[in-house]
Formats: C-alpha cells, sequence, structure tokens
C-alpha cells in the first residue's frame, strides 16, 4: 500500500463565519444561508446537503435577513439595502438603498408580489416585486421605536411587526396599525431594559407567535389583540422562530444553543381541541442560535458556533437513511487550501487575504505511527491583503509554485513569485486581459504554462503565462446547456485535457489542442464534490455528494469497467453513510492503480486493482489486516484502504516528493475563538 | 491763615510734616493758590493717562493673542492650494470612493509652499503632487451619517447580545466544563491548551514576581 511521510498542518487558522439567517425555498428544496461576513451559501436539501453555490461577502456588510421570492432571492442589512443575488453567477446582481436606515428584517409574502422591509427609522416599507427588479411603493405608518422582526398574514392583507416593547399588526391595504400589543418587559433586571421582540411569526388562522428578549414564546389572538398563552422557555433571549409549512410545528431558537419545538396537539387523544404545546428540545449548538428553519422533515438550525445543524424529525421519517442522521455542518464543501506540488508551498485562502507557506522538513526515519524530529519549521512566505472590500471569491497556485491569482466578485489578480532561498518577492501582473474580470473558479496546467479561469455561462477562459507576462488564448464554450456557474475544474497532467463541472450537475470535458467540447459525462441526480484526472489513463475520477463515484475514461468517451463494475456491486453501507463529502481526488505516480481521497474525517486510498467490498466484509480493516499474515492479508484485502488518524480535515494533497500534507484544523481550536457564550449552570459543576 | 479747598489736604499735610519736623512754632509756609492747583490738575491728569496707558497696553495684548490664533489656524489648515484644489474636486465626484480619507496636518512651512507655487504649473488628473497616488479626497459629512448609523445598529445588537446585564462566559470555560462532564475526565482547557492559557499565565508569573519583589520575600 505504500508508507507516507505526513506533513501535519495545523497553522491554518481558518475561523468559519457565524450563521445570520436561513431561508428555505420549498419548490426547489433549497437552503440559503448568510453568515455573518456577508457570505450566502445554498444548500441543497435533498443531495445530503451539498453546499452548491457560494456567494462571497465584503466587508461591513452586516446583512441580516433573507427572503426567497419564487425561485429570486433577496437580502436586507444594517449598511440600509436591499441585495438581489444572481444564483447562476453566484454574485450580487444590484442594491438599492432603503432610505430607512439599517434594515432589521426582510420578507416576502406568499404571493410572490412584495417584499417588505423593517427599518431601524420605524418604517416597514413595501417594495414592488417586478420581473427584472423591486420598486419602492409605499410606507406604512411610521411608529416611534425600530421594527426588528416581520411576518406576513398568509392572506397578504396583514403584516405583524415585531417592535421595541410591542407588537403591532398593520392593514397593510391602509398602512394603519390595527392592534398594539405590549410585550411584558419580565422581572428582576430585565424590567430596566425595553424588550426586543426578536421575531414573529403570523399564522393563517389569525394566531401570532412571537419571541422576545426576555426568553418568551408567546401566543397572541389578532382579532382582539390579546394574550392567548406564553411560554417561559430560557432564561435568556429567543431569538428565532420558524413555523413548518403545513402550521402544525412551531421551532424556536435561543441564546443559550437549544431549540425548542411546539406541536399543535390536541391535549386529549381524538378530541378536537388543538392547542400549541411545547413537546421537544434539541441542544445541538454551543453559542446563540441565531436563526432557525423548518423543512419537512427536519430542523435546520445555525448560530454563533457557525454550524449548520440539521436534525431530522424522527416522526416524519419512515426509512432510517443517511437522512435520518443529525448532521452538522462546519466546514465549506469547497478546497481553500491549495499546494504547490513541485515545490512543496501551500496556499491558504482566507475571506480577506492569502498566505503562503513553505512546509517544514523533518529528518530521519520513523516506524508507522510516530511523528518525526522537525529540522525546519514551516514558515510563512508570505501574507498578501485583498484590495478593497470584496472578499476572495477562489484562488490557485500554481505547481511549480511561480504564479498566485485570486479572485473577487469584482476583480482577478495574478502575482508572480521569485523565491530564491531567503528571499521572496511578488510582482503584480499589471495587464490582465480584459476577460479575466472575474472568475469563478481557477485553475493552472500542471506545466504551469496556463491558466484556466471559469467565468460566465459556464465557459473558461484560457490564458498563457511567460516570463513576459499573460496574454489571452482561447475561450472553451460547452456546446449546449445550461449557464450555471462552473465550481470545480481539472486539467490533466499532460495538458490536452480539461474538465468543467457545474451547479447543474454538468460536466464537459475540453480537449485543450483544438480548443472544443470534447464530450459531457451523463448527467447524475447528485453533484459532483471532487474531480481528478489520472495522469497516465487520462480518466476522470469523481466523485459526487452522495457518496457515490465513478470513472469516465475520456479517450473513449465511456465510463470504464472499473466503474461499472462499481455501479453494478454498490458502494458498502459504511462508505454511503459517510456525512461529508469528499473534497479532494488525487493519484499517485508510483502506483498507477490508487486513486487517493479525503473527506473531513478520513482519508482513504483505493486500489483499483483489489477487489471490491461487499456488504458483508469488515469495510474498516486496517488494523486487523495488521495482524494477519501475508498470505491471510491477500485474501482478506480489499479495495478501499481507509485511514482514520486525522480529524476535521481541511485538505490532503500529495506533494511530489512522496509525502502527504493533511491539513486539519481541529474544532477546538475554532472554538476557542468564537464569539462568548451564555453561561450555563449545569449539576455537578 | 489762608482757606484751603478740601483736595489738597494731602498736599498740604505733606508740607506741614516737613515744617512739623523742622520747627513747631513757626507759622506755615505760604503756598500759592496756582501751585497747588497744577498740583492737582497734574495728579488728575496723570491718574487719566495712567488709565489710558492701561487701556492701550490691554489692547495691545488683545491684539498680539489674536494674532497668535490666528497664526496658529492658519498653521493647522492646509496649504492654500490645496484647499483650492479640494473644493474642485468633491463637486465632481457624485458617490463615496472607496478609500477612505486621510486628513493630513501638511504645516504652512514656507518652504512648502514655494514648492506648490512652483509645480502647480499644469494640473495632472492627481489631485495633488504632495498627497501619495493612493489618497484620495472625500468630503467626511457625505459619508459619515449612514456609517454611524449602521456603526449604532451594530453597536445596539452587541449591547443586547453581549452587553451589560447578559450572563455571558469565556469560551476557555464552555471547553473546560464540557472536558469536566465528559467521559474521559481531564483538565480545564487552559491548562491542557498551551496557545490558550499563554496569556493569563504570563500575567500571573508577571504579577507573582512582582509581589515576590514588592514583599522582599526573596533576599538580595
Amino acid at each position: 500500500m505504500g508508507e507516507f511521510k505526513v506533513h501535519r498542518v495545523r497553522f491554518f487558522d481558518y475561523m468559519p463565519s457565524g450563521i445570520r439567517a436561513l431561508a428555505f425555498n420549498g419548490d426547489t428544496e433549497r437552503m440559503a444561508v448568510a453568515r455573518m461576513d456577508g457570505s450566502v451559501e445554498i444548500f441543497h436539501c435533498s443531495d445530503r446537503f451539498f453546499q452548491e453555490k457560494i456567494i462571497p461577502g465584503r466587508e461591513q456588510c452586516g446583512i441580516e435577513g433573507l427572503s426567497w421570492v419564487g425561485e429570486r432571492l433577496f437580502s436586507a442589512g444594517l449598511n440600509g439595502g436591499i441585495t438581489e443575488y444572481d444564483l447562476t453567477n453566484q454574485k450580487v446582481k444590484y442594491t438599492i438603498d432603503a432610505y430607512g436606515g439599517p434594515i432589521w428584517t426582510i420578507t416576502g409574502n406568499q404571493q410572490g408580489t412584495h417584499l417588505a422591509v423593517g427599518c431601524e427609522d420605524g418604517t416597514v416599507k413595501l417594495f414592488e416585486v417586478n420581473e427584472d427588479k423591486i420598486q419602492f411603493e409605499r410606507n406604512l405608518d411610521r411608529q416611534k421605536s425600530r421594527i426588528v422582526s416581520l411576518s406576513w398574514h398568509t392572506s397578504g392583507s396583514k403584516i405583524a411587526a415585531g417592535m421595541m416593547d410591542m407588537i403591532q399588526i398593520f392593514n397593510v391595504e391602509t398602512g394603519h396599525s390595527i392592534h398594539r400589543m405590549l410585550a411584558d418587559r419580565g422581572v428582576g433586571t430585565s424590567r430596566s431594559k425595553e424588550c426586543v421582540v426578536w421575531s414573529v411569526v403570523y399564522l393563517s388562522d389569525g394566531t401570532i407567535v412571537s419571541g422576545d428578549s426576555v426568553g418568551m414564546v408567546k401566543l397572541w389572538d389578532d382579532q382582539t389583540g390579546t394574550l392567548i398563552k406564553s411560554h417561559n422557555v430560557t432564561k435568556c433571549d429567543v431569538l428565532a422562530l420558524s413555523v413548518s409549512q403545513n402550521e402544525d410545528s412551531l421551532v424556536a431558537g435561543t441564546s443559550e444553543g437549544t431549540v425548542v419545538q411546539f406541536q399543535f396537539v390536541s391535549m386529549v387523544l381524538g378530541k378536537d381541541d388543538k392547542e400549541w404545546v411545547r413537546t421537544r428540545t434539541f441542544k445541538n449548538h454551543t453559542h446563540d442560535i441565531r436563526a432557525v428553519a423548518e423543512i419537512t422533515t427536519a430542523v435546520v438550525s445555525g448560530g454563533m458556533d457557525a454550524q449548520l445543524v440539521v436534525k431530522p424529525l424522527l416522526d416524519k421519517i419512515e426509512v432510517r437513511s443517511a437522512a435520518s442522521a443529525l448532521r452538522k455542518i462546519h466546514f465549506p464543501h469547497r478546497r481553500l487550501v491549495f499546494c504547490a506540488r513541485n515545490s512543496g508551498l501551500m496556499l491558504f485562502q482566507y475571506p480577506g487575504h492569502l498566505e503562503l507557506w513553505r512546509l517544514g522538513e523533518s529528518e530521519g526515519k520513523g516506524i508507522p505511527g510516530s511523528s518525526l524530529f522537525v529540522k525546519r519549521n514551516p514558515e510563512k512566505l508570505l501574507h498578501l491583503k485583498v484590495k478593497g472590500e470584496d472578499h476572495i471569491r477562489c484562488s490557485a497556485v500554481s505547481p511549480c509554485g511561480e504564479w498566485i491569482v485570486y479572485s473577487t466578485a469584482s476583480s482577478l489578480r495574478l502575482y508572480r513569485l521569485h523565491c530564491d532561498n531567503n528571499n521572496v518577492s511578488i510582482t503584480k501582473i499589471s495587464k490582465l486581459p480584459k476577460v479575466l474580470s472575474s472568475a469563478n473558479q481557477l485553475c493552472f496546467s500542471s506545466d504551469s504554462s496556463h491558466l484556466f479561469s471559469a467565468s460566465t455561462q459556464s465557459s473558461v477562459h484560457i490564458v498563457s503565462l511567460s516570463q513576459s507576462g499573460c496574454k489571452f488564448v482561447g475561450t472553451l464554450k460547452p456546446k449546449s446547456g445550461s449557464h450555471q456557474a462552473i465550481h470545480l475544474l481539472a486539467a490533466s497532467e499532460d495538458g490536452e485535457w480539461l474538465a468543467s463541472a457545474n451547479s447543474d450537475h454538468e460536466v464537459h470535458i475540453y480537449n485543450l489542442q483544438t480548443r472544443k467540447a470534447h464530450c459531457t459525462v451523463p448527467v447524475y441526480s447528485s453533484a459532483v464534490t471532487a474531480m481528478g484526472i489520472h495522469p497516465t489513463t487520462n480518466c476522470l475520477f469523481m466523485m459526487y455528494a452522495d457518496q457515490q463515484m465513478c470513472e469516465y475514461s475520456i479517450e473513449q468517451k465511456q465510463y470504464t469497467d472499473w466503474s461499472r463494475t462499481v455501479q453494478r456491486k454498490g458502494l458498502h453501507r459504511l462508505w454511503m453513510e459517510r456525512d461529508t463529502p469528499c473534497l479532494n481526488v488525487m493519484f499517485n505516480p508510483q502506483n498507477p492503480s490508487h486513486v487517493i481521497l479525503h473527506d473531513t474525517y478520513m482519508l482513504c486510498i483505493i486500489d483499483q486493482s483489489l477487489p471490491l467490498p461487499d456488504d458483508k466484509t469488515q469495510f474498516y480493516n486496517q488494523l486487523t489486516l495488521k495482524s494477519l499474515t501475508e498470505d491471510q492479508r491477500k485474501s482478506h484485502s480489499h479495495a478501499f484502504k481507509v485511514c482514520k488518524t486525522f480529524k476535521d480535515i481541511l485538505c490532503v494533497e500529495l506533494i511530489s516528493d512522496q509525502s502527504l500534507v493533511v491539513v486539519e484544523r481541529p474544532l477546538e481550536d475554532v472554538a476557542t475563538q468564537l464569539p462568548a457564550p451564555i453561561k450555563q449552570k449545569k449539576f455537578a459543576t | 491763615m489762608c482757606v484751603l479747598p478740601f483736595k489738597e489736604t494731602d498736599k498740604m499735610s505733606e508740607l506741614t510734616e516737613t515744617q512739623i519736623e523742622s520747627s513747631d512754632d513757626e507759622l506755615p509756609e505760604e503756598v500759592a493758590f496756582d501751585a497747588s492747583k497744577s498740583a492737582a490738575l497734574k495728579s488728575v491728569k496723570d491718574a487719566l493717562e495712567a488709565a489710558k496707558r492701561e487701556k492701550i497696553l490691554l489692547k495691545e495684548k488683545r491684539k498680539k493673542r489674536q494674532q497668535l490664533f490666528q497664526e496658529q489656524k492658519k498653521r493647522k489648515r492646509l496649504p492654500q492650494e490645496l484647499l483650492e484644489e479640494f473644493d474642485k474636486e468633491p463637486q465632481k465626484q457624485t458617490g463615496p470612493s472607496d478609500n477612505k480619507c486621510i486628513n493630513k496636518k501638511v504645516s504652512t512651512k514656507p518652504s512648502d509652499i514655494n514648492k506648490d507655487k512652483t509645480k502647480t504649473g499644469n494640473m495632472p488628473k492627481r489631485i495633488s503632487k504632495s498627497l501619495p497616488d493612493s489618497y484620495t479626497v472625500m468630503r467626511i459629512k457625505d459619508e459619515s451619517a449612514a456609517k454611524s448609523l449602521q456603526q449604532k445598529a451594530m453597536d445596539f445588537i452587541q449591547s443586547r447580545l453581549y452587553g451589560p446585564g447578559t450572563k455571558r462566559t469565556t469560551n476557555a470555560e464552555l471547553l473546560s466544563l464540557k472536558k469536566k462532564r465528559g467521559a474521559s475526565k481531564g483538565a480545564a482547557v487552559e491548562f491542557v491548551n498551551k496557545k490558550l492559557g499563554a496569556s493569563q499565565k504570563a500575567r500571573i508569573a508577571r504579577s507573582n514576581k512582582r509581589f515576590i519583589r514588592q514583599q522582599k520575600l526573596i533576599p538580595f
């Protein structure tokens, strides 16, 4: 199988950003997630919650709310503007200023005609959603305190607004306030502070549910404007509320990190008098929960601990499958670490800067499992800050280590790196071809002579790199198909082929000599999470979000025999039950039958020459194989060699001197740098 | 015996004193009316003049102070040429620019002014040669209103969620409690994770050293 020297890298101080808002689109089964740094991510709920699209944020964004109107996504924030996103190209379409000061909440009505935003100055502004833009229609009556949360009634004729110390119901047509309900300030120290009604939900039967800073979930009647019932859920704030599609279940997220579920059931079995009863409590977070959403079979919550937690509701699920397990998504499903294979340099992509490190050196040999003495420490060579306020969307470093490129939503920058032993100098290539204005994905060719930049309409621009600078060579366009943005690029070792995968599950392969489309891999129902082209056989190996894999021969334009065997036999149950996607596919030049993969919790080498395991064989059999004799080993080993020594893996790369680099980001280190959590008194502490 | 007016008692007393010193029996000397009158007028004039002088002095002081203030103000302001150039710039720019404005205090040294005068022959696109390339000119009042509202909103959220009255603890404590109640009990995170406790440990070590030195517990 092979012994590898492993560089265990833990100096990538990646900090995920906290989740601020969630919005679920029931028709397309997509969950939009807004983070504190302004980035918006789209997860595909039925495709193992794969992170399909990422729209990078910018400095000082202050995003506060997200709302779907049909298939369009809008957000609003403390900078006072409403932003619409272009989901095809994964960028901001436009931003318009609402002129009401910071916006605290945005919500669309069920008819999909209007958007309402709640502003700092106390107005609820209505915007009409047109074909291409939104237009300001009118203000509802201006109130004295800020509007913190809004909720439309299903009919679209009334809107409930949560403000400071009160909840108001507005008649949308006249703009006047119908009822004013005062929220209690509670007892003790909270009496001196105003009670903030953090979220409201307006149900179709006229009940208004509110969550406020005293920790109460209150039910109000909108006909009389009075309180029906009040539930004390927590001592700290109730920050988020969400109701299910058929309005029989409500979830509330608190500052302590608990999600409390209320269900609309009758107290006596069989009788018809239903009421909202508190049923379940989920404690899957450590920090404040800023957003919850209830999808058909699960409760999705996210907060300041930056993890997206999907808790399936077991009473809605019949079959125990991958969909019925608790899922926590910590890291993005895109690569943030890039490696210059031939020179041992690592590029770390942060939102606002790039860091280039040289790996350390060790000496001596050791037995498997031991750590070697580090002769030379890894050193940071370059800290490259982004110009402007946008965050980095993608970046790449060439295999030889001489070129670095990064792209934000508005610009692309290419740098030449000169690295003689101790001096590192960098020069910016100023005259870039006009087509290179922004890229969704970047990739260098294996001999570092060309740069491939994925841009709009699923096309790829080719630029040649040389001593004098860079020159535009051509554009690769797919023959037909969608215009969705490309999120993966893979170039072959011999420089002949390029594969691109876009968000519509299409994989196109281009011939770089003729610069024309060569073929298209048959579309699969799941998204491609990682792909790589084999250096000798030129087969494209693809990993999908549902943990399936396949191998496609580029030259023969069909699936390989090995791939067909895998499809026929099926993969082992334990492999399919993994809940994190594979993000990188690598090949070992010394062992052509090996494919190296990794996901967040394991590193795996697939030996295509060995037989595939069936459901009855022991999957994680590395330890047992060690205890067997040589002959027994041959009969017992199967193709999947899984190593679980490393945890919280962000990237695994094979560099040229046959050593592996494993970049880990221990979750404990992330936890120490999060914002402060609420103090909770636990028994026996 | 001459009749003396009231005003001149002081003068007269002076005279009489001298007389008394010489001889007590002799008659007081005769002082002419004119002399005393002129003496009195002189004293009045002197007083008036003194008052006038004082007024003039005060005026001069005030004038000097005013001049000093003017000079200080002039010193604080950017040279005249730059101000004229800035006046032209904000009219051209419609929206807030990306680069932040930096208020540079340029002293009005004579050498500087001369340099500017000679260089303002032909104006290139750049705003001013005395400012580096990466600086742009922007009126502060155009942008500050929107920014401060956003800042106020963020401060509001920060104070409601993390401010006084909220019961917050540290991440280190959260992790330590988890370890304490976990399946395999372990020490608090600050002791295990070297990076985390480093600053606290350093501070404690320093304060220990200071205490020992203060109490002179270790003999020199």
